[in-house]
């Protein structure tokens, strides 16, 4: 419960991949977006007193349409399925956003999981992101059937992956700590013919 | 190319995000204790593999992570209908045969 020591050394996941060697004007740029604190929270939609809470400590009402994600600052809330949610939080805050959601939803039948240390969020972008994406991935990523803000969990390389795509239309994905390195190896690979930069 | 409707993502998936999980609408009996060693069996082991249309359940394992029913013909793998656990399919074996017969498909 208590916020993570940023001043002992930490390693992102995929910390050990740097600039690659064809980077120069790279189709696809990745970017990882180290140690944002993540939580999974699971609660009746039905119920006034859980989803009121939640908006109190967030400042967002949770996202109730499939597929949907809201955004305040640096908190984003993806729609995970009907009952189930996964926040992303500011580095180091998790621990007091964990603690804040349990005081304010006392008593009630809730879970709420830090799982920040489980999975990465990475973006890439990039002029080449899209035919990477059409490569990677079975989900149709055209803007008509994945537009900004829909979040979808699918496979990615046939590892599981939650996405949503930014207003730059760059994607953001959520992917498993224990994959990060195939999922580079991935990456690095069918990038090839765009170049790829690790910023 | 298959795609699969999740009623819980309300939209058509690819078959490589779903595994199926057997056959649906199967009720543990209330009293294990009180019925046969027969019937008992039957609920454990015994399914019904038809040939055409059956109701089954399916995991959606790399989206919403939830079950839900399914019916499907296991002869052309066509998938009439998805619906939510604890629903009841609107499509059964005795519908696609009364639709056979008001079309006058003998087969």
């Amino acid at each position: 419960m208590t916020n993570v020591d940023t001043s002992t050394s930490m390693e992102s996941p995929l910390h050990h991949r740097v600039a690659h060697t064809n980077a120069a004007n790279a189709g696809v740029v990745m970017k990882e977006d180290k140690f944002r604190g993540q939580l999974n929270l699971r609660g009746n939609p039905q119920d006034a007193a859980f989803t009121s809470a939640v908006e109190k400590v967030l400042g967002v009402a949770l996202p109730m349409a499939p597929s949907s994600s809201v955004r305040n600052g640096d908190t984003v809330v993806y729609w995970l399925c009907p009952n189930e949610w996964l926040l992303i939080v500011a580095s180091g805050t998790q621990g007091q956003v964990e603690a804040d959601l349990r005081s304010a939803m006392d008593g009630q039948h809730i879970a709420v999981t830090d799982i920040s240390s489980g999975q990465t969020l990475v973006n890439l972008s990039g002029t080449g992101v899209a035919e990477l994406m059409q490569k990677s991935t079975v989900y149709d990523c055209h803007d008509s059937n994945f537009p900004v803000g829909k979040v979808v969990q699918t496979t990615f390389a046939k590892t599981g992956t939650t996405m949503c795509k930014l207003e730059d239309g760059s994607y953001d994905l959520v992917i498993r700590r224990s994959f990060s390195d195939y999922f580079f190896l991935w990456l690095q690979d069918a990038s090839d013919e765009y170049g790829l930069s690790v910023s | 190319m298959h795609h699969i409707y999740c009623p819980y993502c309300e939209e058509m998936r690819e078959e490589e995000e779903y595994s199926y999980t057997g056959e649906a609408h199967i009720e543990r009996p209330k009293d294990p204790a009180a019925i046969s060693d027969e019937a008992w069996a039957d609920y454990i082991f015994f399914r019904s593999n038809p040939r055409g249309i059956h109701h089954e359940m399916w995991y959606h394992a790399a989206g919403c992570r939830r079950y839900f029913n399914a019916t499907r013909d296991t002869q052309s793998y066509k998938v009439h209908e998805t619906y939510k656990m604890g629903e009841m399919p609107t499509i059964t074996a005795a519908t696609v045969a009364a639709n056979q017969v008001a079309k006058g498909d003998a087969s």
